[in-house]
């Protein structure tokens, strides 16, 4: 009980924080990551990416159909991308926002490799190029 | 309720344990070789960047020297399947860490932890230091809910209260369990 409503202030903080987020603020992407979301925009088809979808995916919680648990991104970034996350292990992970934490989003390897990892964690399969370009457009909006 | 149900065996086996051990003197023997025996720091702590880069962001950077060779062979056999999470890997960089792990495993190492371990694991091929029964042996004072404790997470999070342990100190001294 007491855990449930800790975790509903949470998100209640977060919420307003990422609202409260300036726009001038965005992360510019270099050009080898500009590629990689150039990439992901051909193979979405789409003709822009949106922040929002990007948050979405990012808040949403899912069920993980083995392990009977409710997942999300938040589970280790916690629902505020500024602030210090932690593994499943108990290891911190630095803030997932590249306005805090300047190497983000810099190594399209990188990335690549834990939108696999952390999808396939997550959601039992990997991201579409659709949810990858929402989730970093919305991480270089903060 | 069913809580308490698996907390009692486990009270009864860890007061069992620690009687055992207290009537047989282990522990003061423990004590004294503490003081007598040469340093059981590892000299020098074998590093990779390939190994620090691939297997350090998820949990502390396991000394290659705390398991078996057939250990690390099995767990980097698994990295598909590692406990829950497909690592990944591609071919070089699996064979680059492994021969590393290997080269440096436990029976490679002289120190006194790691001789420990070798005893203490016989034949078996465990794929987690947490199993190894010489180290559950160390920690059985500690309670399932310290290890539960947010700054600390789980057992396999040796870093949260070996504040040495990444250069391979585990001593006494070193060791700090958070309160939070
Ligand atoms: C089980 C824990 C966990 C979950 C859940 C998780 N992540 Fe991560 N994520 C990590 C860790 C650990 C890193 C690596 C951090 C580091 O290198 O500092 C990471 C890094 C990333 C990166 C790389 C960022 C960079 O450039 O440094 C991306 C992208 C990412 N996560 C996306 C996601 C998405 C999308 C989700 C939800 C579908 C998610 N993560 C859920 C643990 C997690
Ligand atoms: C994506 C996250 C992630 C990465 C990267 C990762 N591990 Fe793990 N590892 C885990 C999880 C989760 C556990 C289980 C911890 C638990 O049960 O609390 C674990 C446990 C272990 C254990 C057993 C720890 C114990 O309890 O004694 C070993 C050994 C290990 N990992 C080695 C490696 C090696 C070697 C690599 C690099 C090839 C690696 N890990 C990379 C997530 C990861
Ligand atoms: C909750 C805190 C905690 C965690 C997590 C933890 N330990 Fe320990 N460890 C201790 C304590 C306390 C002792 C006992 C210290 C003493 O009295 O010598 C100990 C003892 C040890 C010893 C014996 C030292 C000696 O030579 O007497 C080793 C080796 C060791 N731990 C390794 C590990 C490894 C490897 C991990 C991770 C897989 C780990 N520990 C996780 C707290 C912890």
């Amino acid at each position: 009980m007491r855990r449930k409503i800790s975790y509903l202030l949470a998100l209640a903080v977060s919420i307003t924080a990422i609202g409260t987020g300036s726009a001038d603020a965005a992360t510019k992407l270099n050009p080898q990551m500009q590629a990689l979301v150039d990439s992901y925009q051909k193979e979405a088809g789409v003709k822009a990416f949106s922040a929002d979808e990007g948050k979405k995916l990012f808040m949403s919680k899912r069920m993980h159909s083995v392990k009977k648990e409710e997942r999300s991104c938040t589970t280790c970034h916690t629902t505020n991308p500024a602030q210090t996350g932690k593994t499943v292990v108990g290891k911190p992970i630095d803030p997932i926002s590249p306005a805090v934490t300047k190497d983000r989003f810099t190594d399209p390897k990188k990335v690549e490799k834990w939108f696999k990892r952390n999808c396939e964690w997550v959601l039992e399969r990997e991201c579409t190029p659709k949810e990858k370009g929402d989730y970093i457009t919305f991480m270089t909006s903060l | 309720m069913v809580l308490r149900k698996t907390i009692i065996p486990f009270l009864a086996a860890g007061l069992m344990l620690t009687g055992l051990v207290a009537g047989t003197g282990f522990a003061d023997e423990d004590h004294r070789e503490r003081g007598e025996r040469h340093s059981r720091y590892m000299p020098k702590v074998a590093e990779n960047a390939t190994y620090k880069q691939e297997c350090s962001s998820c949990h502390f950077l396991y000394l290659p020297g705390l398991l078996p060779a057939r250990s690390w062979e099995a767990v980097m056999n698994n990295s598909d399947k590692h406990f829950g999470e497909n690592l990944g890997l591609d071919e070089n960089t699996k064979k680059e860490i492994t021969s590393f792990l290997k080269n440096n495993s436990a029976e490679r190492t002289d120190t006194e932890w790691s001789n420990k371990i070798m005893r203490s694991v016989g034949s078996a091929t465990p794929e987690r230091i947490t199993e190894v029964p010489w180290i559950k042996k160390e920690h059985r004072r500690i309670k399932p809910e310290v290890f539960q404790r947010p700054s600390i997470g789980s057992f396999s999070n040796c870093g949260a209260c070996h504040t040495q342990g990444a250069q391979g100190n585990f001593e006494e001294d070193a060791v700090s369990i958070p309160k939070k």
